[in-house]
């Protein structure tokens, strides 16, 4: 079966078509995704330090070992889980307060609604640049309008201080993927029908209750799939907002594990405890993607 | 007629590859003056009068470092002259990634160099390996305007002058702040921590790379320095989220009255309608040290270098020879205003005529220092920088800060 599928000779046109077509994907896979996918975890199991060389070779769990007692990659840890808790628990609650206030029937929604979207539309480097001119000490946008209002009296260094620092870096991402959700929560919203929210409404039920026993259990699958992506694109999509805003400092207060993994890795020239870290982290992610994929899976089924 | 048409074409090809020009390709950062394309231009004199063709490549120097680390490291061919930072001489050369340039270059080719540009780039065999194209010494600038309103003869010989001079500019109102640091947290900060360490004589390693940071008096009393400044509002509190640009426009702004480690390009800057509110305002002295007579300043030339893989090494070597040469080294410096390699052009009359100042970097330039040559330099970078701000935001005492880094390094103390 497996010659008859491989060989060109003795396969049917259609199939020969297919594979054809199939072809540059494989490649691209296997090529791109899979070999160095593959190839990363061997390097985690070595010494691969370019800057001294000559102590390179295979030293097994060696690099994970020494992980477990880096105090920066720990805190980078702990960094990365106040930071995706965060800001999930912000993107869903905003996301869906304002899918809600969207879904309302008024006046300019359709501009309101193409509007919201353009902070996720925007490049993240964009987004990043944007909010590091905002937040300059100097001549920052935010120190100017709290100066205006009188709620600040003098010019105030934000990022300096590491508390603020991961306070405005959870604030930046919220403001750039809350529009996920709202778009996601709101298709989910003009989904439910209409008969449900009148019978509710002809049943005495207020808004809080409406919204409780009628639209949350209607959206709670589209909500839990926004979030689950939410936790993934924390640790992904965030690389460029703390490298331009903050550079993971002050004091490491901002390093999630992104930046741990590109500092060892491209600056510190340790491509095997690069890799080791990068493994330990793409593991992570596995718990959240598998949710994702089940939830992802049920909602189609139903 | 196909065996007449078959042999033309080889016989052409044959022909197109005996006449074909030779060729290199070259990576090097785009310098932060050229922005008139000086560089480019000489490389087009040097293909002009050497018949061979210059891949340039030129971008940031981060964008640079990155592309190369993979093709030093893949042992690749494609690049015949590259970047070699100071930062990455012992890496490279504990490596083996670059090429000796000694059996390259005539006798006696590096005479009348300045030596400590030399030296940096010379490996513990004695073999050179890069030659500087770019001399990055970083000079002490302040505002003269300044200190003349508030009636200050002279800048600063130390620092702590500097910070009374400070606080007597900003309680005037002359100032915001005596002075800003670039204290993000990226690379720069590290080696303001070296800069100031040699301000006070100070020691980071020694030969065999034994750590000294943190047993040196003279180390923590520059850490003391820093803190204090920062403490008692001299400097700018910001500055921990500052890098060097921020810190340049914030002087060019004439919101401090002085800036301790500037390009040289600042003296151009300063008189730039479009970036500067200092005009005509701007002197260079002696950066302040821990006493008077300790003034040290950091050097962080970038040099060419040849690396292992190259297929083209004597052609490379031609590019590095007439890129590095008096007459283009005089050329850049009159078009652009880099600092040249050689001692004799400081005093060469056309360049004193465009570029008086250059005899106030001439008397830094004796005291100027590199970074600490290290293979594990971007470990200790990676350690500086958090420890270094734990410092500066007053968590840690600088005692205990440099005790801390000293302990997270310990791994690879004694490792040269």
């Amino acid at each position: 079966m497996a010659i008859r599928l491989f060989n060109p000779l003795t396969m049917d046109e259609p199939r020969k078509l297919g594979i054809t077509l199939v072809m540059p994907s494989l490649i691209i896979v296997f090529g791109f995704l899979l070999f160095p996918f593959l190839y990363s975890f061997v390097l985690s199991l070595m010494n691969y330090d370019l800057a001294r060389p000559r102590g390179n070779g295979f030293i097994g769990l060696g690099n994970y070992i020494h992980l477990t007692q880096d105090m920066y990659f720990l805190n980078s840890v702990v960094v990365t889980l106040v930071f995706s808790f965060c800001s999930v628990i912000l993107e869903i609650i905003l996301g869906v307060a304002i899918a809600l206030v969207m879904n309302q029937d008024f006046k300019g929604r359709g501009i309101l609604r193409a509007l919201i979207i353009i902070p996720w539309a925007l490049p993240s480097i964009v987004n990043a640049s944007m909010w590091s001119w905002i937040l300059n000490a100097n001549y920052g946008a935010l120190n100017a309008l709290l100066s205006q209002l009188g709620i600040l009296h003098g010019y105030r260094p934000w990022i300096a201080d590491p508390s603020w620092a991961m306070v405005l870096i959870i604030l930046t991402n919220v403001w750039k993927e809350t529009p996920f959700t709202v778009i996601m929560v709101l298709a989910a919203l003009q989904g439910i029908p209409t008969h449900l929210r009148e019978a509710a409404v002809m049943d005495g039920a207020g808004a809080v209750r409406r919204f409780i026993h009628v639209v949350l259990p209607m959206i709670a699958q589209i909500v839990m799939i926004c979030a689950l992506l939410q936790v993934i694109w924390s640790l992904l999509h965030t690389f460029e907002l703390v490298y331009v805003i903050t550079r993971g400092g002050p004091f490491n207060s901002t390093d999630i594990i992104p930046m741990r993994i590109y500092w060892q890795t491209f600056k510190g020239l340790r491509f095997g405890y690069g890799a080791a870290m990068a493994y330990l982290a793409a593991i992570a992610l596995l718990i959240p993607a598998v949710f994702y994929i089940r939830s992802a899976y049920k909602t189609t089924v139903e | 007629m196909k065996h007449r048409f078959l042999f033309s074409l080889v016989f052409l090809l044959a022909c197109a590859s005996l006449f074909a020009q030779e060729s290199i390709t070259v990576i090097f950062p785009k310098h932060e003056a050229d922005l008139s394309g000086a560089f480019a231009s000489r490389v087009k004199e040097f293909e002009a009068s050497s018949q061979i063709k210059v891949n340039l490549i030129q971008m940031g120097w981060d964008d640079v470092n990155n592309k190369l680390t993979a093709e030093m490291a893949s042992g690749g061919s494609a690049y015949d002259v590259v970047e070699f930072d100071n930062g990455n001489v012992a890496a490279w050369l504990g490596a083996g990634w670059v090429e000796p340039l000694d059996s390259y270059m005539p006798k006696g080719y590096t005479n009348g160099m300045i030596p400590g540009l030399v030296d940096l780039f010379t490996g513990g065999d004695g073999k050179l390996y890069g030659i500087v194209w770019n001399n990055d010494t970083r000079f002490f600038f302040y505002n003269a305007g300044m200190l003349k309103k508030a009636g200050i003869a002279n800048p600063p010989r130390t620092w702590d002058e500097l910070v009374s001079q400070s606080k007597t500019l900003m309680s005037k109102g002359l100032a915001r702040y005596g002075m800003a640091g670039f204290w993000k947290a990226e690379w720069a900060l590290a080696n303001d921590f070296h800069f100031y360490a040699y301000t006070y004589g100070g020691k980071i390693v020694d030969k065999h790379g034994n750590i000294l940071f943190n047993t040196d008096p003279n180390t923590l009393a520059a850490a003391q320095e820093m803190v204090k400044m920062l403490k008692e509002g001299v400097v700018d509190p910001a500055s921990l989220t500052y890098d060097q640009e921020a810190v340049n426009n914030i002087f060019l702004k004439g919101d401090v009255a002085f800036l301790s480690q500037g390009i040289p390009g600042i003296m151009s800057y300063a008189q730039d309608p479009a970036r500067s509110k200092v005009i005509g305002q701007v002197k260079v002295g002696l950066v302040p040290g821990g006493k008077v007579g300790t003034s040290a300043a950091l050097t962080l030339p970038e040099a060419y270098a040849i690396p292992k893989g190259s297929t083209n090494k004597a052609n490379a070597w031609k590019f590095i020879e007439f890129m590095t040469s008096r007459e283009t080294n005089k050329k850049l410096a009159q078009q652009i205003g880099i600092l040249p390699i050689w001692s004799g052009q400081y005093t060469d009359s056309d360049l004193v005529k465009l570029y008086p100042y250059w005899a106030d970097f001439s008397k830094q330039m004796a005291s100027a220092k590199g970074l600490a040559v290290l293979t594990w330099y971007n470990n200790f970078v990676d350690v500086c920088i958090p420890e270094t701000q734990k410092m500066l935001s007053g968590k840690l005492t600088p005692k205990d800060a440099l005790n801390e880094m000293a302990g997270l390094l310990k791994d690879y103390a004694g490792k040269p």
